[in-house]
Protein backbone atom coordinates (compact mmCIF):
# COMPACT_ATOMS: atom_id res chain seq x y z
CA UNK A 1 0.00 0.00 0.00
CA UNK A 2 1.10 3.18 -0.61
CA UNK A 3 1.17 6.33 1.64
CA UNK A 4 -2.24 7.75 2.06
CA UNK A 5 -3.05 9.67 -1.09
CA UNK A 6 -4.71 13.23 -0.51
CA UNK A 7 -8.53 12.22 -0.53
CA UNK A 8 -9.69 12.70 -4.23
CA UNK A 9 -13.19 11.79 -6.01
CA UNK A 10 -16.47 12.64 -4.58
CA UNK A 11 -16.16 8.91 -2.16
CA UNK A 12 -12.42 8.38 -1.08
CA UNK A 13 -11.78 5.52 2.07
CA UNK A 14 -8.64 6.40 3.70
CA UNK A 15 -6.07 3.59 5.76
CA UNK A 16 -9.53 1.66 6.49
CA UNK A 17 -9.49 -1.01 9.32
CA UNK A 18 -11.99 -3.61 10.97
CA UNK A 19 -11.63 -6.50 13.35
CA UNK A 20 -14.48 -8.18 14.42
CA UNK A 21 -13.94 -9.92 17.46
CA UNK A 22 -10.75 -12.12 16.98
CA UNK A 23 -10.65 -11.92 13.05
CA UNK A 24 -9.41 -8.74 11.33
CA UNK A 25 -11.41 -8.45 7.88
CA UNK A 26 -9.00 -5.53 6.13
CA UNK A 27 -7.13 -3.29 7.16
CA UNK A 28 -4.87 -0.38 5.57
CA UNK A 29 -7.66 -0.27 2.87
CA UNK A 30 -7.69 2.70 0.86
CA UNK A 31 -9.98 3.30 -2.52
CA UNK A 32 -11.64 6.31 -4.48
CA UNK A 33 -15.16 6.43 -6.42
CA UNK A 34 -15.74 8.84 -8.90
CA UNK A 35 -18.60 10.04 -10.04
CA UNK A 36 -20.14 8.24 -12.88
CA UNK A 37 -18.00 5.26 -11.77
CA UNK A 38 -19.02 2.45 -9.69
CA UNK A 39 -16.81 -0.26 -7.79
CA UNK A 40 -17.76 -3.90 -7.32
CA UNK A 41 -16.98 -5.47 -3.70
CA UNK A 42 -16.45 -8.81 -4.37
CA UNK A 43 -14.79 -11.50 -1.89
CA UNK A 44 -15.84 -14.83 -0.58
CA UNK A 45 -18.59 -15.18 2.39
CA UNK A 46 -17.25 -13.10 5.52
CA UNK A 47 -14.55 -11.61 3.96
CA UNK A 48 -16.42 -8.28 5.15
CA UNK A 49 -18.13 -6.86 1.99
CA UNK A 50 -21.23 -6.25 4.39
CA UNK A 51 -18.95 -4.83 7.18
CA UNK A 52 -17.53 -2.42 4.75
CA UNK A 53 -20.39 -1.13 2.87
CA UNK A 54 -22.29 -0.50 6.82
CA UNK A 55 -18.78 1.05 8.09
CA UNK A 56 -19.02 3.80 4.93
CA UNK A 57 -22.41 4.76 5.55
CA UNK A 58 -22.01 4.98 8.83
CA UNK A 59 -23.72 2.58 10.93
CA UNK A 60 -20.71 0.73 12.35
CA UNK A 61 -17.10 2.49 13.48
CA UNK A 62 -14.12 1.03 12.20
CA UNK A 63 -10.90 0.76 14.18
CA UNK A 64 -9.40 2.81 11.74
CA UNK A 65 -9.21 5.81 9.06
CA UNK A 66 -11.86 7.74 7.61
CA UNK A 67 -14.54 7.76 4.80
CA UNK A 68 -14.24 11.48 2.70
CA UNK A 69 -17.41 12.66 0.76
CA UNK A 70 -16.48 15.31 -1.70
CA UNK A 71 -12.90 16.37 0.35
CA UNK A 72 -13.90 16.27 3.47
CA UNK A 73 -14.35 13.39 6.27
CA UNK A 74 -18.17 12.62 6.51
CA UNK A 75 -19.43 12.54 10.13
CA UNK A 76 -21.57 9.33 10.82
CA UNK A 77 -25.21 10.17 11.37
CA UNK A 78 -25.34 13.28 9.95
CA UNK A 79 -28.41 14.46 8.61
CA UNK A 80 -26.38 15.97 5.38
CA UNK A 81 -24.31 12.99 4.96
CA UNK A 82 -27.41 10.50 5.15
CA UNK A 83 -29.46 13.05 2.56
CA UNK A 84 -26.76 12.22 -0.04
CA UNK A 85 -26.06 8.42 0.26
CA UNK A 86 -28.55 5.51 -0.10
CA UNK A 87 -27.67 2.38 1.72
CA UNK A 88 -29.51 -0.89 1.01
CA UNK A 89 -28.50 -3.94 3.39
CA UNK A 90 -29.65 -7.48 3.60
CA UNK A 91 -32.22 -6.57 5.73
CA UNK A 92 -34.35 -4.34 2.87
CA UNK A 93 -36.16 -2.22 5.40
CA UNK A 94 -39.78 -3.82 4.23
CA UNK A 95 -42.63 -4.15 6.10
CA UNK A 96 -44.56 -7.34 6.25
CA UNK A 97 -47.76 -6.15 6.81
CA UNK A 98 -47.69 -3.47 4.56
CA UNK A 99 -48.16 -3.44 0.31
CA UNK A 100 -45.31 -2.92 -1.80
CA UNK A 101 -46.80 0.46 -2.53
CA UNK A 102 -47.11 1.50 1.12
CA UNK A 103 -43.72 0.14 2.00
CA UNK A 104 -42.41 2.18 -0.89
CA UNK A 105 -44.76 5.59 -0.45
CA UNK A 106 -42.84 5.99 3.43
CA UNK A 107 -39.19 5.34 2.20
CA UNK A 108 -40.01 8.02 -0.77
CA UNK A 109 -40.77 10.18 1.63
CA UNK A 110 -37.35 9.48 3.61
CA UNK A 111 -35.39 9.75 0.22
CA UNK A 112 -37.31 12.12 -1.45
CA UNK A 113 -37.88 14.91 0.77
CA UNK A 114 -41.79 15.88 1.84
CA UNK A 115 -42.45 18.36 -1.16
CA UNK A 116 -42.04 15.65 -4.02
CA UNK A 117 -44.74 13.92 -5.86
CA UNK A 118 -44.46 10.88 -3.97
CA UNK A 119 -47.65 8.98 -5.09
CA UNK A 120 -46.69 9.76 -9.20
CA UNK A 121 -43.23 8.97 -8.42
CA UNK A 122 -43.66 5.56 -6.12
CA UNK A 123 -46.21 4.10 -9.81
CA UNK A 124 -43.64 4.75 -12.10
CA UNK A 125 -41.08 3.09 -10.35
CA UNK A 126 -43.32 -0.17 -9.23
CA UNK A 127 -44.39 0.01 -13.36
CA UNK A 128 -40.67 0.26 -14.08
CA UNK A 129 -39.64 -2.88 -12.03
CA UNK A 130 -42.21 -4.64 -13.49
CA UNK A 131 -45.14 -4.72 -9.40
CA UNK A 132 -47.57 -2.64 -11.20
CA UNK A 133 -49.97 -5.08 -10.53
CA UNK A 134 -48.49 -6.57 -7.01
CA UNK A 135 -48.21 -2.84 -6.17
CA UNK A 136 -51.25 -3.62 -3.38
CA UNK A 137 -50.19 -7.25 -2.25
CA UNK A 138 -49.12 -7.72 1.39
CA UNK A 139 -45.64 -8.05 1.27
CA UNK A 140 -45.67 -10.70 2.74
CA UNK A 141 -47.38 -12.83 0.14
CA UNK A 142 -44.19 -11.80 -2.94
CA UNK A 143 -41.49 -14.17 -3.66
CA UNK A 144 -38.03 -13.67 -3.03
CA UNK A 145 -37.20 -11.90 -6.22
CA UNK A 146 -40.40 -9.87 -6.27
CA UNK A 147 -39.10 -8.46 -2.89
CA UNK A 148 -35.29 -8.04 -4.56
CA UNK A 149 -37.59 -5.80 -7.31
CA UNK A 150 -39.47 -3.48 -4.74
CA UNK A 151 -35.71 -2.93 -3.88
CA UNK A 152 -35.02 -1.95 -7.64
CA UNK A 153 -37.94 0.36 -7.26
CA UNK A 154 -35.98 2.47 -4.71
CA UNK A 155 -33.32 2.40 -6.89
CA UNK A 156 -35.77 4.03 -9.44
CA UNK A 157 -36.77 6.45 -7.45
CA UNK A 158 -34.14 7.57 -5.63
CA UNK A 159 -31.68 10.52 -6.73
CA UNK A 160 -28.60 10.49 -3.96
CA UNK A 161 -25.70 10.49 -5.43
CA UNK A 162 -24.50 7.65 -3.75
CA UNK A 163 -25.49 3.98 -3.84
CA UNK A 164 -24.42 1.47 -1.29
CA UNK A 165 -25.83 -1.97 -2.20
CA UNK A 166 -25.24 -5.17 -0.88
CA UNK A 167 -26.14 -8.17 -3.10
CA UNK A 168 -28.59 -6.18 -4.54
CA UNK A 169 -29.27 -8.34 -7.46
CA UNK A 170 -29.37 -11.18 -6.02
CA UNK A 171 -32.76 -13.92 -6.35
CA UNK A 172 -33.29 -11.78 -9.50
CA UNK A 173 -34.59 -13.43 -12.95
CA UNK A 174 -31.98 -12.38 -15.60
CA UNK A 175 -34.58 -9.20 -17.25
CA UNK A 176 -34.03 -8.77 -13.22
CA UNK A 177 -30.54 -8.61 -13.29
CA UNK A 178 -30.19 -6.39 -17.15
CA UNK A 179 -33.11 -3.98 -15.28
CA UNK A 180 -30.78 -3.45 -11.88
CA UNK A 181 -27.92 -3.18 -14.39
CA UNK A 182 -29.81 -0.26 -16.84
CA UNK A 183 -30.80 1.17 -13.10
CA UNK A 184 -26.98 1.50 -12.23
CA UNK A 185 -26.11 3.04 -15.85
CA UNK A 186 -29.01 5.64 -15.57
CA UNK A 187 -27.94 6.33 -11.90
CA UNK A 188 -24.13 7.11 -13.46
CA UNK A 189 -25.30 8.62 -16.51
CA UNK A 190 -26.73 11.29 -14.08
CA UNK A 191 -23.45 11.93 -12.14
CA UNK A 192 -23.97 9.68 -9.37
CA UNK A 193 -21.31 6.58 -8.16
CA UNK A 194 -21.94 3.37 -6.15
CA UNK A 195 -20.69 0.41 -4.47
CA UNK A 196 -22.34 -2.57 -5.27
CA UNK A 197 -21.31 -5.98 -3.29
CA UNK A 198 -22.26 -8.54 -4.84
CA UNK A 199 -20.95 -12.33 -6.32
CA UNK A 200 -22.80 -12.41 -9.76
CA UNK A 201 -21.90 -10.48 -12.83
CA UNK A 202 -23.37 -7.13 -13.23
CA UNK A 203 -24.52 -6.86 -16.82
CA UNK A 204 -23.70 -2.72 -17.15
CA UNK A 205 -22.40 -0.79 -19.96
CA UNK A 206 -20.35 0.48 -17.51
CA UNK A 207 -16.46 -1.11 -16.27
CA UNK A 208 -16.71 -1.32 -12.52
CA UNK A 209 -13.84 -1.14 -10.58
CA UNK A 210 -13.06 -4.31 -8.94
CA UNK A 211 -12.27 -4.38 -5.17
CA UNK A 212 -11.72 -7.90 -3.78
CA UNK A 213 -11.74 -8.46 -0.32
CA UNK A 214 -9.04 -11.33 0.93
CA UNK A 215 -10.64 -14.07 3.57
CA UNK A 216 -10.19 -12.84 6.94
CA UNK A 217 -6.72 -13.22 8.47
CA UNK A 218 -6.96 -14.14 12.53
CA UNK A 219 -4.47 -10.98 13.72
CA UNK A 220 -1.93 -14.19 15.41
CA UNK A 221 -1.87 -15.25 11.96
CA UNK A 222 -0.67 -12.30 10.53
CA UNK A 223 1.35 -11.50 13.23
CA UNK A 224 3.07 -14.80 12.48
CA UNK A 225 3.33 -14.04 8.07
CA UNK A 226 4.52 -10.68 9.25
CA UNK B 1 -31.64 1.34 -22.96
CA UNK B 2 -31.19 4.85 -24.21
CA UNK B 3 -34.26 6.17 -23.08
CA UNK B 4 -32.49 5.95 -19.17
CA UNK B 5 -29.60 7.63 -20.50
CA UNK B 6 -31.28 11.31 -20.74
CA UNK B 7 -31.93 10.75 -16.47
CA UNK B 8 -32.30 13.51 -13.92
CA UNK B 9 -29.22 14.47 -12.42
CA UNK B 10 -28.52 13.19 -9.15
CA UNK B 11 -28.80 15.64 -5.96
CA UNK B 12 -28.71 15.17 -2.17
CA UNK B 13 -32.68 14.86 -0.27
CA UNK B 14 -33.48 18.14 1.41
CA UNK B 15 -33.09 17.88 5.16
CA UNK B 16 -36.17 17.05 6.82
CA UNK B 17 -37.50 18.94 9.56
CA UNK B 18 -37.95 17.48 12.61
CA UNK B 19 -41.00 17.71 13.30
CA UNK B 20 -42.45 16.61 10.14
CA UNK B 21 -39.77 13.57 11.11
CA UNK B 22 -41.23 13.71 14.17
CA UNK B 23 -44.93 13.24 12.31
CA UNK B 24 -44.03 10.56 9.78
CA UNK B 25 -42.38 8.40 12.05
CA UNK B 26 -45.55 8.41 14.57
CA UNK B 27 -47.82 8.10 11.39
CA UNK B 28 -46.08 5.04 10.03
CA UNK B 29 -46.41 3.27 13.09
CA UNK B 30 -50.54 4.49 13.79
CA UNK B 31 -50.38 2.67 10.63
CA UNK B 32 -48.66 -0.54 11.27
CA UNK B 33 -50.35 -0.92 14.48
CA UNK B 34 -54.32 -0.40 13.09
CA UNK B 35 -52.77 -3.48 10.69
CA UNK B 36 -52.17 -5.73 13.62
CA UNK B 37 -55.33 -5.19 15.98
CA UNK B 38 -55.24 -8.28 17.74
CA UNK B 39 -51.91 -6.84 19.37
CA UNK B 40 -53.73 -3.40 20.74
CA UNK B 41 -56.55 -5.37 22.25
CA UNK B 42 -54.00 -7.70 23.68
CA UNK B 43 -53.31 -4.64 26.01
CA UNK B 44 -56.69 -3.76 26.97
CA UNK B 45 -57.70 -7.54 27.21
CA UNK B 46 -55.14 -7.53 29.63
CA UNK B 47 -54.96 -4.73 32.10
CA UNK B 48 -59.28 -5.29 33.05
CA UNK B 49 -58.38 -9.11 33.34
CA UNK B 50 -56.02 -8.05 35.92
CA UNK B 51 -58.46 -5.58 37.22
CA UNK B 52 -60.99 -8.54 37.28
CA UNK B 53 -58.68 -10.87 39.01
CA UNK B 54 -57.63 -8.87 42.04
CA UNK B 55 -61.35 -9.18 43.95
CA UNK B 56 -61.35 -12.34 43.25
CA UNK B 57 -57.98 -13.40 44.66
CA UNK B 58 -57.60 -10.95 47.52
CA UNK B 59 -61.25 -10.70 48.83
CA UNK B 60 -64.72 -8.84 47.70
CA UNK B 61 -64.48 -6.61 50.44
CA UNK B 62 -65.95 -3.51 48.86
CA UNK B 63 -63.78 -1.08 51.54
CA UNK B 64 -60.43 -3.03 51.03
CA UNK B 65 -60.90 -2.57 47.31
CA UNK B 66 -61.84 1.01 47.19
CA UNK B 67 -58.06 1.40 48.95
CA UNK B 68 -56.14 -0.96 47.26
CA UNK B 69 -57.76 0.27 44.24
CA UNK B 70 -55.29 2.97 42.72
CA UNK B 71 -52.23 0.90 42.83
CA UNK B 72 -53.56 -2.04 41.37
CA UNK B 73 -54.96 0.45 38.59
CA UNK B 74 -51.22 1.18 38.53
CA UNK B 75 -49.63 -1.73 38.34
CA UNK B 76 -51.85 -3.30 35.88
CA UNK B 77 -51.03 -0.50 33.50
CA UNK B 78 -47.22 -0.78 34.33
CA UNK B 79 -47.56 -4.29 33.35
CA UNK B 80 -49.69 -3.70 30.68
CA UNK B 81 -47.09 -1.17 29.26
CA UNK B 82 -44.30 -3.58 29.77
CA UNK B 83 -46.30 -6.39 27.43
CA UNK B 84 -45.67 -4.28 24.15
CA UNK B 85 -42.22 -2.76 24.68
CA UNK B 86 -40.09 -5.61 23.42
CA UNK B 87 -41.79 -4.42 19.86
CA UNK B 88 -41.19 -0.86 19.73
CA UNK B 89 -37.54 -1.46 18.24
CA UNK B 90 -37.11 -4.86 17.97
CA UNK B 91 -39.33 -5.41 15.23
CA UNK B 92 -37.87 -2.54 13.34
CA UNK B 93 -34.09 -3.55 14.17
CA UNK B 94 -34.93 -7.18 13.08
CA UNK B 95 -36.44 -6.25 9.13
CA UNK B 96 -34.23 -2.97 8.40
CA UNK B 97 -36.85 -0.79 9.05
CA UNK B 98 -34.98 0.81 11.82
CA UNK B 99 -31.56 1.47 9.73
CA UNK B 100 -33.36 2.76 7.26
CA UNK B 101 -34.95 5.53 9.84
CA UNK B 102 -31.45 5.56 11.52
CA UNK B 103 -29.64 6.91 8.04
CA UNK B 104 -32.89 8.63 7.23
CA UNK B 105 -31.54 12.71 6.42
CA UNK B 106 -33.42 13.59 9.53
CA UNK B 107 -32.45 14.20 13.46
CA UNK B 108 -32.91 10.56 15.43
CA UNK B 109 -33.91 12.11 18.68
CA UNK B 110 -36.92 13.96 16.19
CA UNK B 111 -37.75 9.85 14.56
CA UNK B 112 -37.88 7.88 17.67
CA UNK B 113 -40.09 10.47 19.56
CA UNK B 114 -42.58 10.12 16.90
CA UNK B 115 -42.02 6.55 17.47
CA UNK B 116 -42.48 6.49 21.07
CA UNK B 117 -45.62 9.38 21.03
CA UNK B 118 -47.38 6.33 18.35
CA UNK B 119 -46.22 3.68 21.40
CA UNK B 120 -48.22 5.88 24.21
CA UNK B 121 -50.82 6.54 21.56
CA UNK B 122 -51.47 2.41 20.89
CA UNK B 123 -50.53 1.28 24.85
CA UNK B 124 -50.71 4.29 27.15
CA UNK B 125 -53.87 5.60 26.12
CA UNK B 126 -56.64 3.19 26.22
CA UNK B 127 -55.36 2.38 29.63
CA UNK B 128 -55.74 6.44 30.75
CA UNK B 129 -59.57 5.92 29.12
CA UNK B 130 -60.27 2.78 30.51
CA UNK B 131 -58.75 3.47 34.34
CA UNK B 132 -62.80 5.25 34.69
CA UNK B 133 -64.00 1.67 34.33
CA UNK B 134 -61.42 0.61 37.27
CA UNK B 135 -62.51 3.64 39.10
CA UNK B 136 -66.32 2.38 38.87
CA UNK B 137 -65.59 -1.42 39.10
CA UNK B 138 -63.58 -0.98 42.61
CA UNK B 139 -66.16 1.89 44.23
CA UNK B 140 -63.78 4.51 44.14
CA UNK B 141 -65.30 7.84 44.74
CA UNK B 142 -66.00 10.06 41.08
CA UNK B 143 -62.46 12.53 42.57
CA UNK B 144 -60.31 10.07 43.29
CA UNK B 145 -61.30 8.25 39.86
CA UNK B 146 -60.11 11.82 38.06
CA UNK B 147 -57.01 11.67 40.03
CA UNK B 148 -56.40 8.42 38.95
CA UNK B 149 -57.25 9.30 35.59
CA UNK B 150 -55.05 12.90 35.53
CA UNK B 151 -52.09 10.31 37.04
CA UNK B 152 -52.02 7.96 34.51
CA UNK B 153 -52.53 10.68 31.49
CA UNK B 154 -48.69 11.87 33.26
CA UNK B 155 -47.22 8.60 34.20
CA UNK B 156 -47.71 6.64 30.95
CA UNK B 157 -45.69 9.06 28.84
CA UNK B 158 -43.02 9.20 30.99
CA UNK B 159 -43.08 4.86 31.37
CA UNK B 160 -43.30 4.85 27.21
CA UNK B 161 -39.99 6.57 27.42
CA UNK B 162 -38.15 4.50 30.35
CA UNK B 163 -39.48 1.81 28.03
CA UNK B 164 -37.92 3.28 24.92
CA UNK B 165 -34.67 4.24 26.26
CA UNK B 166 -34.34 0.16 27.97
CA UNK B 167 -35.84 -1.39 24.53
CA UNK B 168 -33.01 0.31 22.28
CA UNK B 169 -30.01 -0.39 25.01
CA UNK B 170 -31.70 -4.13 24.72
CA UNK B 171 -32.10 -4.25 21.12
CA UNK B 172 -29.73 -7.38 19.58
CA UNK B 173 -29.06 -9.19 23.55
CA UNK B 174 -30.61 -12.53 23.78
CA UNK B 175 -33.18 -12.67 26.29
CA UNK B 176 -33.91 -9.49 25.32
CA UNK B 177 -37.64 -9.01 26.72
CA UNK B 178 -37.06 -10.32 29.83
CA UNK B 179 -33.80 -8.17 30.47
CA UNK B 180 -35.75 -5.66 29.63
CA UNK B 181 -38.50 -5.73 32.14
CA UNK B 182 -35.63 -5.98 34.77
CA UNK B 183 -34.59 -3.04 33.44
CA UNK B 184 -37.34 -0.95 32.89
CA UNK B 185 -39.48 -1.72 36.39
CA UNK B 186 -37.35 -0.46 38.97
CA UNK B 187 -37.12 2.61 36.76
CA UNK B 188 -40.78 2.92 36.92
CA UNK B 189 -41.14 2.47 40.98
CA UNK B 190 -41.09 6.50 41.39
CA UNK B 191 -43.73 6.77 38.95
CA UNK B 192 -45.90 4.30 40.21
CA UNK B 193 -45.25 5.45 44.17
CA UNK B 194 -46.79 9.19 42.86
CA UNK B 195 -49.50 7.97 40.66
CA UNK B 196 -50.92 5.78 42.58
CA UNK B 197 -50.39 8.28 45.87
CA UNK B 198 -52.24 10.86 43.76
CA UNK B 199 -55.36 9.03 43.83
CA UNK B 200 -54.46 7.49 47.49
CA UNK B 201 -54.49 10.89 49.21
CA UNK B 202 -57.41 12.35 47.31
CA UNK B 203 -59.39 8.97 48.44
CA UNK B 204 -58.48 9.70 52.28
CA UNK B 205 -59.05 13.78 52.02
CA UNK B 206 -55.76 15.23 50.87
CA UNK B 207 -54.79 17.42 47.94
CA UNK B 208 -53.02 15.12 44.91
CA UNK B 209 -51.14 18.70 44.01
CA UNK B 210 -47.98 17.70 44.31
CA UNK B 211 -47.81 14.53 43.48
CA UNK B 212 -49.20 14.77 40.08
CA UNK B 213 -46.84 18.11 39.54
CA UNK B 214 -44.01 15.04 40.27
CA UNK B 215 -45.64 13.67 37.79
CA UNK B 216 -45.63 16.11 35.66
CA UNK B 217 -42.10 17.49 36.00
CA UNK B 218 -41.11 13.67 35.72
CA UNK B 219 -43.04 13.91 32.35
CA UNK B 220 -40.91 16.92 30.92
CA UNK B 221 -37.62 15.51 31.77
CA UNK B 222 -38.33 12.72 29.75
CA UNK B 223 -39.85 15.12 26.87
CA UNK B 224 -36.36 16.84 26.97
CA UNK B 225 -33.82 13.50 27.49
CA UNK B 226 -36.14 11.09 26.50
CA UNK B 227 -35.70 11.90 22.89
CA UNK B 228 -31.10 11.48 22.88
CA UNK B 229 -31.00 9.15 25.44
CA UNK B 230 -32.86 6.89 23.20
CA UNK B 231 -31.17 8.19 19.86
CA UNK B 232 -28.09 7.56 21.36
CA UNK B 233 -28.84 3.94 22.34
CA UNK B 234 -30.34 3.03 18.96
CA UNK B 235 -27.16 3.66 17.52
CA UNK B 236 -24.96 2.36 19.96
CA UNK B 237 -26.90 -0.93 19.27
CA UNK B 238 -25.60 -0.49 15.77
CA UNK B 239 -22.05 -0.21 16.78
Amino acid sequence: MTAALPPSGPLACLGMACTLGTRRLFSDLEFTVESGQWLMLTGDNGSGKSTLLRIIAGLIRPDAGAVHWQGAPRRAGDPAWNAAMLYQGHATGWKELLTARENLLQQAWLDLGPDADHPAGVQAALDRVGLGRQRDLPFLRLSAGQRRRVGLARLAFSQRPLWLLDEPNTALDTAGQALFADLLDTHLAGGGCAIVATHLEVPSQRDARVLRLQAPVRPRQAALLA
Amino acid sequence: MNRSVTAHRVRDTPVHDPLAALWHACSRDLRLAMRSKAELALIVVFFVLVMTLFPLGVSPEPKLLERIAPGIAWVAALLASLLSLPRLFATDHADGTLEQLVLAPAALPAVVAGKVLAHWMTNGLPLVLLAPLAGLQFGMSPEATITLVAGLALGTPSLSWLGAVCAALTLGTRAGSALLALLVLPLAVPILIFGAGAAEAVASGLEAGAHLSLLGAGLIVCWVFGPFATALAVRIAYE
